[in-house]
């Protein structure tokens, strides 16, 4: 039974991990430089989820459930924009900016708080089962 | 038959136990459904309740025309999707369930949240009767022990 709460929990873990991505997408939207100061425009980053849990106690539990396996940058070219007068441009006076699509980068936030929000009410569930086993005792 | 297993497995206390047990396992199948709500090529899986049903109507049949119904084990015969480990726990194996194998999103993923959340909720309402039942039952039998209502 508290193997199910593992599983909802594991969902719940990757989403927010998948929101702290899009956040930082979103932040850093118009970044150009890296943190050295050089000119090295972002690449968006995306979560990539698989089956399984590994931080689960029972390798039951290890089977079901969700992780965050990687991290990896969108290798999409970078957006194009004429600044010619920009220390960055290039020889036709274009600089690169970050792939990044705000509106993507919303929609994905509104996909990641609903399955967050979905884990909750399995989560709830398992409680409230969880409760009304442990009622037969009482 | 010694008193003790006349007394645990009264009526419907053994079917009561195996739908207790069903709805926990299928619990963690649909919690883990959930969890994948969002990873690629990721296919629903569930067991089927109509066929766990029907193996415990069997399974009740058989008691009756062994016992009479009132007491006696209940043993269920094992189905694809219903087995039991050698401690005698209930092990469920699932098959994709959903159908339309992810055509209608770009990650491939079968995800259907409605009826999920709509079989969470039918699960936990058979968790709820199941304990509900056994709990009266269970009152019974504490009142006929302490001779008390």
């Amino acid at each position: 039974m508290y193997g199910a709460l593992d599983i909802a929990t594991s969902g719940m873990i990757a989403q927010r991990t998948r929101l702290d991505v899009i956040s930082a997408n979103i932040a850093n939207e118009n970044t150009l430089l890296n943190a050295q100061g050089e000119y090295d425009p972002f690449r968006r980053r995306m979560a990539l989820l698989a089956p399984g849990n590994p931080s689960a106690r029972s390798p039951r539990g290890q089977a079901l459930g969700v992780q965050v396996k990687a991290i990896e940058l969108d290798q999409a070219p970078f957006r194009l924009r004429y600044a010619p007068d920009s220390p960055h441009a290039d020889a036709s006076g274009y600089i690169r900016e970050p792939n990044i699509d705000s509106t993507t980068e919303q929609i994905d936030a509104m996909e990641a708080v609903r399955a967050y929000e979905a884990n909750v009410a399995a989560a709830e569930a398992i409680k409230s089962i969880a409760s009304q086993g442990l009622r037969l005792l009482a | 038959m010694t008193l003790i297993d006349h007394v645990t497995n009264a009526g419907a206390l053994p079917s009561l136990g195996m739908t207790i047990q069903f709805a926990a396992r299928r619990q963690d199948l649909l919690a883990h459904s959930i969890a994948n709500i969002s990873t690629p090529r990721f296919q629903q899986r569930d067991v089927s309740t109509a066929a766990f049903q029907a193996t415990l109507g069997e399974a009740i049949e058989r008691r009756r025309a062994a016992t009479g119904g009132a007491s006696g084990d209940l043993r269920l015969g094992t189905s694809r999707e219903v087995g039991f480990d050698r401690s005698g726990a209930l092990r469920l194996t699932p098959r994709s369930s959903g159908g339309r194998h992810g055509v209608m999103a770009h990650d491939r993923n079968n995800r259907d949240l409605e009826q999920l959340m709509q079989d969470v909720a039918e699960n936990v309402g058979v968790f709820r009767t199941a304990t509900e039942l056994m709990r009266s039952r269970a009152g019974t039998l504490r009142a006929a022990i302490t001779e008390r209502p």
